[in-house]
């Protein structure tokens, strides 16, 4: 008797462990995000908080505006500019903050079943899907009849980004640069001057080399630094990752093929780290622990190094180097925008909320309370005095050099992962980088194909 | 001639369903009801956002069974379970024996070795990463060795199978523990009478007598240990060369549904697991009758 009632038991224990699998999936990167290293670096830093794990994305409510945004640092700073608006307009809006992995599935859910948030932000990663299907709201016409919102105020890159079908789905809200980070302690100790606007890449390889001893690298990099790696470089040298029309991969471009090896060159001769160590430690911890002496890095990764006691101390940052003229000195980069729900219940408060937060006014603001550099042209001057630790210049001059819109397609992270993943035989040297570009560029251009 | 049911037994039928309900209730709509649902998308093409799901047969299935990675996760996999499971049972065997015995400070040892089961997942994996580190790691700098726990493709599976069997360890020792209570003294005073040693009495007495644990922490351990997910995730990053070699099928899972959106090849990934453990299952519950001892 008792032998089978366990073994009934048993079998009912395991079908229903298993399907348990679709419900844990869902759920485990919900208890890891906190702690987890962000597993799109690219994103805006994680906040440093732990957030009880949220359960919704927030809806849609009468009469009262709901917010919500992935990025803990900026929520303060924000909230003093939606108060503002809410001053003038008489309606209520609250940000709720949902860390960057809940985020993304909890907005999923929350389209599939109709219920978003009246105001979000909106990232490169997922906009043309949100765009196609109509979750977000056409912003076209309120555009044009606006006064307060012209689209060629803003970095194009980030227009074009939050465009589907000839129709505009976001006004753009920030945008980020990449800078050379360096520790000003390992340079004084080693005699090499600190990095400044004339160093070409060239110099930055040499120097690096300069840089290493037993004690430090010079760099470090690791494959999934593309943003913040290499690729500035490729479009620096005159290479590219994916074509205007978004068909074919340009990683088998001789150019983009040296921009790689420039990479590769300098972990073969030992002044960056290998594989093994960015992989289990990565560059911005590496700089972080005084065991490099530059790091290539995001703005979004400012708030890490400024809440940072050594970081602060010992680090500064400069522009990145350039290839032969200062004009090909490039900067990927990415921007968030500020999209509504297509079938929120305040859709006209939630346009006026998204069109203040648009205006010069607010961009001018933002940037001032250094939340971060603004998406309107010309508005991040104060941006630069937002902290006293750096010389923000270093990122803020970035804006004036040769500005790439980070490479994108419908399925970016597809090829983008596989290019990850293959270039760590770059990286290990088991397999020469020609071989391994051609190798990439190859099936990039299959995915391609298939969106 | 059939008997009819007295109106006790009605009742009692009326009221045992009552009692059952709140809990059949969760689990259809918790459990049964998503499995048939999974096992249904797995025929499915997914469109965004729950539209326009595409009915596309048994090509998933035809694109797992031909898909490399899926067959490397699915072995990734095994490995994890071939090295947590049995290692945890033997380790966690000898200490509940151990701490069934009148031992000083016999409750704090227990306690310690519980703790780790009490932790997060995911401040387990922080720490383990840390101490696995090559470069600054305690482990490497303690003995002063340079060995790539967690990058090195050949080891790192292991190295978390490592943490896996460092997790369920107290977990196990408590279902012993439990096990243990229920076995006679009177059989220990007579074997050790007889002139049996620890060991002997160890294999004779004890593991007959608590086969019915053993075969029940052995087939929900290779359950658990099949769905290997957060410590792999929280470990292995795309910058890793151990990724491909340490990918377990349920990161495959996670990778397809929620990174690629790929909803429909994410469910036949899962399917495939719970076939596989169907059928590990199936044949324990068989074995188990050459050496499964119920009183």
């Amino acid at each position: 008797m008792k032998k089978r009632v366990i073994a009934i038991l048993l079998s009912a224990l395991t079908a229903v462990s298993i399907v348990g699998c679709a419900g844990a999936g869902a759920a485990a990167p919900a208890a890891d995000a906190g702690s987890a290293e962000a597993v799109e670096e690219e994103a805006e830093a994680a906040p440093a908080e732990e957030e009880a794990a949220p359960d919704s994305i927030g809806s849609s409510v009468e009469g009262e505006l709901s917010i919500t945004i992935w990025d803990e640092g900026q929520r303060e700073g924000l909230q003093k500019i939606v108060d503002k608006w809410s001053e003038e307009s008489g309606i209520k809006a609250t940000i709720q903050v949902v860390d960057w992995n809940n985020y993304w599935t909890l907005l999923e859910a929350g389209a599939t079943g109709g219920e978003l948030p009246d105001v979000f932000w909106m990232h490169s990663n997922v906009a043309q899907k949100y765009m196609e299907n109509d979750m977000l709201l056409d912003l076209t016409d309120r555009i044009a009849s606006s006064d307060k919102i012209d689209m060629s105020n803003y970095y194009e890159g980030i227009v074009n980004l939050y465009q589907s079908d000839g129709k505009q789905y976001a006004v753009p809200k920030d945008i980020d640069t990449i800078a050379l980070w360096y520790n000003k302690t390992i340079f004084d100790e080693m005699g090499v001057p600190y990095p400044d606007d004339t160093w070409t890449w060239e110099d930055f390889a040499e120097n690096a080399k300069k840089l290493t001893n037993d004690e430090h690298w010079g760099y470090a990099i690791a494959p999934g630094n593309n943003q913040e790696g290499y690729y500035n470089t490729i479009y620096s040298m005159g290479g590219y990752v994916i074509s205007d029309d978004k068909k074919t991969s340009g990683m088998d471009d001789p150019n983009s093929i040296k921009a790689v090896k420039l990479f590769t060159d300098m972990i073969a001769e030992g002044s960056c780290p290998d594989l093994a160590t960015v992989s289990e430690t990565a560059p911005n911890e590496l700089l972080s622990a005084g065991k490099v002496a530059m790091s290539i890095n995001g703005s979004w990764m400012l708030a890490g190094y400024r809440d940072n006691e050594y970081t602060a101390e010992n680090c500064d940052v400069a522009v990145l180097p350039y290839t032969s003229s200062p004009d090909d000195r490039v900067s990927i980069y990415n921007g968030l925008g500020w999209a509504a729900s297509a079938n929120g219940k305040n859709t006209d408060a939630a346009w006026s909320l998204i069109e203040y937060l648009g205006s010069k006014e607010a961009q001018i603001e933002q940037a001032e309370l250094g939340v971060t550099m603004s998406a309107y042209k010309g508005t991040s001057d104060s941006w630069v005095n937002s902290v006293s630790c750096f010389d923000l210049n270093g990122h803020m001059k970035m804006l004036d050099a040769k500005l790439v819109f980070r490479p994108y397609s419908r399925d970016t992270t597809v090829w983008e992962d596989m290019m990850i993943e293959k270039l760590q035989d770059a990286w290990t040297g088991d397999k020469p980088v020609e071989d391994v570009c051609k190798d990439i560029a190859e099936e990039m251009n299959a995915a391609l194909a298939e969106e | 001639m059939k008997k009819k049911a007295s109106s006790r037994q009605i009742s009692e039928f009326i009221w045992g369903w009552i009692f059952i309900l709140p809990t059949m209730a969760g689990l259809i709509i918790l459990n049964i009801y998503p499995m048939i649902d999974t096992i249904k998308q797995s025929f499915f093409k997914a469109g965004d956002f729950g539209k326009g799901n595409e009915f596309v047969g048994l090509k998933n299935y035809e694109k797992v069974l031909l898909d490399g990675e899926i067959w490397q996760a699915l072995w990734n996999t095994a490995k994890y379970a071939i090295v947590e499971v049995p290692v945890s049972i033997v380790i966690a065997l000898l200490l509940a024996n151990l701490l069934n015995k009148r031992l000083k400070g016999r409750d704090t040892f227990r306690t310690i070795f519980f703790l780790p089961m009490v932790v997060a997942p995911a401040a387990v994996a922080m720490v383990w990463k840390w101490l696995y580190n090559s470069n600054f790691g305690l482990i490497n700098n303690v003995f002063n060795i340079k060995v790539n726990w967690i990058s090195d493709p050949k080891i790192a599976i292991y190295s978390i199978a490592v943490i896996g069997i460092w997790s369920v360890l107290g977990y196990n020792m408590v279902l012993f523990l439990a096990g243990l209570q229920e076995v006679p003294r009177d059989y220990y005073e007579a074997a050790s009478l007889d002139g049996a040693n620890g060991l002997q009495q160890l294999l004779h007495i004890t593991i007959p007598l608590i086969s019915p644990t053993i075969f029940f922490v052995l087939v929900t351990r290779i359950i658990a240990a099949m769905q290997v997910f957060d410590l792999i995730y929280m470990l292995i990053d795309l910058n890793n060369p151990a990724w491909k070699k340490t990918e377990s099928l349920v990161y495959l899972f996670y990778k397809y549904s929620f990174e690629q959106s790929k909803k429909g090849y994410g469910a036949t990934v899962v399917v495939l697991l719970l076939a596989v453990i169907l059928i590990l299952t199936v044949i324990q519950l068989i074995g188990q009758k050459k050496w499964v001892h119920y009183e």
